[in-house]
């Protein structure tokens, strides 16, 4: 209990002196994080757009893989990327394996599942004549684009907060694609996992504090836009 | 603004919905398009208002097609949709999208949800609103667009009995002074010929009949179509007839037939005898002060000629003039 309390205070201490390790380990899990969601929201609100309003005959079986997508364990998403970004891997020319790149892709291929997903359930939870309406009253596409958003924003920011909330918290695809590079890769989470097994538990401590409180300064805002009433 | 079918065929898919060889929308008139559920009325609707193509054909607005003339069609879907926010920035958004100046939207919209009667709705949630209301409002936003063209879509549906009545008395003074060309669908006969002065008889995807809504409900051209328009089909020995709604009365007259009475149905505001005459089952209203006959009694019962069809002929023919009130 003790060992805890003496955690807590050293962790208090370490973020009110501005510890630059680890500031700027959590300025580098927001830039990778950060990142991978904007990537994500860049592909998979379009996709989730199709997939909530289109019907294909492929729709059920790809709705059906992207809700398997959002289980994916961050450890095969690393793996996969690993497999594909390695030396001796198809894309090794690259030589993005242990950089901050390779971790982004890993990133955003588990948020993304989860940005499709969130999109099309809050788009088909529109009523199905809304595009009628908007294209009878003169909208053009993009404005009707921008109202059928407006519109099914509950469920978009949630993508946004799954996709954050998923990336920032995992560590298994950062460890596998990252490598934990002091100073490079390593992010609060690797960053934890490595202090932990140090024993150094007032890092550990405090890295998981600036996470959480990371994480909830993010989800706090978006909830705020989530919530508010357009006019 | 006139608006018309020239060779229209639509399908969804491979399943065909409408065949339109040639149909008129008067300008400056109210049509409604009446018909059985599945018919294609709406279909024809969505066609006018250019969110669907026809697969062969051209639906024409003025000299344009529908397609590219939006913007002269105000269109209210039978259920209300609202974007979230109040209904003014509903109403406001919609005048908005028509490219109209601040100034002249305000005028419009205060104009039109006072006329529709939901002025004091303004500042409520659009998506709150009750159903009558919802649909006061889809009129109201609809209306403010003064379109030439103007769709309405079972305007009366939402409504309660008593909001109905009363939006059915409302309606024509407010197509009047808010709308051009009109078009509305509606499943309900009474309705169609309170609302508008033209019909267009829908069934299977083909129109029937279409014109003036006298000249229309007058000369059913097919038993089915007369069957829909509440005319009672009744096979005599000189062919297949068919009597005008209410046409029906107690006593001998021009038309007659013998009612073998099966039961007598007590509707409190009135009476309503029910048997058997050719073997078809027909009701008639019976007045207050008419003697009652009793269950397997017969009765004569007739209906003057001009509101008797005969469906012997190649083509309906109307035994003389058509009705004075349908």
């Amino acid at each position: 209990m003790e060992a805890i309390w003496d955690g807590l205070v050293e962790a208090f201490r370490l973020i009110g002196t501005g510890d630059g390790e680890l500031f700027s380990i959590a300025g580098r899990s927001l830039l990778v994080s950060g990142s991978a969601t904007a990537l994500a929201m860049l592909v998979g609100v379009p996709l989730g757009y199709l997939l909530g309003r289109a019907r294909f005959p492929a729709r059920t079986l790809i709705l059906a893989a992207v809700g398997t997508g959002m289980g994916m364990p961050p450890v095969v998403a690393g793996l996969v990327i690993w497999l594909l970004l390695v030396r001796s891997g198809p894309f090794g020319g690259f030589e993005l394996i242990y950089t901050k790149q390779a971790m982004i892709i890993a990133q955003f291929l588990i948020a993304t599942p989860l940005v499709i997903a969130f999109t099309a359930a809050s788009i088909q939870a529109l009523p199905a004549r809304l595009p009628d309406l908007l294209a009878v009253l003169g909208a053009g596409k993009l404005r009707t684009l921008w109202l059928l958003a407006r519109e099914a924003r509950l469920g978009l920011l949630a993508a946004v907060m799954a996709g954050f909330g998923a990336v920032v918290s995992e560590v298994g695809a950062s460890m596998a694609v990252g490598g934990n590079l002091v100073g490079d890769t390593r992010v609060l989470t690797t960053a934890i996992v490595t202090e932990t097994s140090r024993a150094d538990t007032e890092r550990a401590i405090a890295y998981g504090l600036v996470l959480l409180a990371m994480a909830f300064a993010i989800v706090a805002v978006l909830t705020v836009v989530q919530q508010r009433s357009p006019r | 603004m006139e608006a018309r079918f020239d060779r229209v065929q639509f399908a969804y898919g491979d399943q065909p919905v409408v065949d339109v060889p040639e149909l008129r929308f008067a300008a400056g008139r109210v049509t409604a398009l009446l018909g059985p559920n599945g018919s294609g009325k709406s279909t024809l609707l969505r066609l006018l208002a250019g969110l669907e193509r026809p697969r062969a054909g051209r639906v024409l607005l003025g000299e344009e097609p529908a397609t590219a003339a939006r913007a002269s069609v105000a269109y209210a879907f039978q259920e209300a949709v609202f974007l979230s926010g109040t209904l003014r920035a509903n109403l406001d958004l919609a005048l908005r999208l028509r490219g109209l100046p601040p100034p002249e939207r305000r005028a419009r919209l205060a104009e039109a949800a006072t006329a529709c009667g939901v002025a004091h709705l303004l500042d409520r949630p659009a998506n709150r609103l009750s159903g009558g209301e919802a649909q006061r409002a889809n009129l109201a936003r609809t209306l403010s667009l003064r379109a030439p063209l103007t769709l309405l879509d079972e305007p009366l549906a939402g409504f309660d009995e008593r909001g109905r009545a009363q939006m059915l008395e409302e309606l024509p003074a407010l197509l009047r002074r808010f709308a051009g060309t009109t078009v509305l669908v509606t499943h309900d006969r009474d309705e169609a010929l309170r609302l508008a002065e033209d019909l267009v008889l829908l069934r299977e995807g083909r129109v029937r009949a279409a014109g003036p809504r006298r000249e229309v409900f007058g000369s059913p051209p097919d038993p089915e179509t007369a069957a829909f328009l509440g005319y009672t089909l009744i096979p005599t020995d000189a062919g297949l007839a068919g009597v005008a709604p209410g046409g029906l009365r107690p006593g001998p007259g021009e038309f007659m037939l013998t009612l073998h009475v099966e039961e007598i149905v007590d509707l409190v505001t009135s009476v309503e005898v029910v048997g058997r005459a050719h073997g078809e089952r027909i009701a008639v209203a019976f007045p207050p002060d008419f003697p009652l006959p009793a269950p397997r009694e017969q009765v004569t019962v007739s209906a003057p000629t001009e509101m008797v069809v005969s469906f012997t002929e190649p083509a309906p023919k109307r035994l003389t003039a058509p009705p004075a009130r349908p």
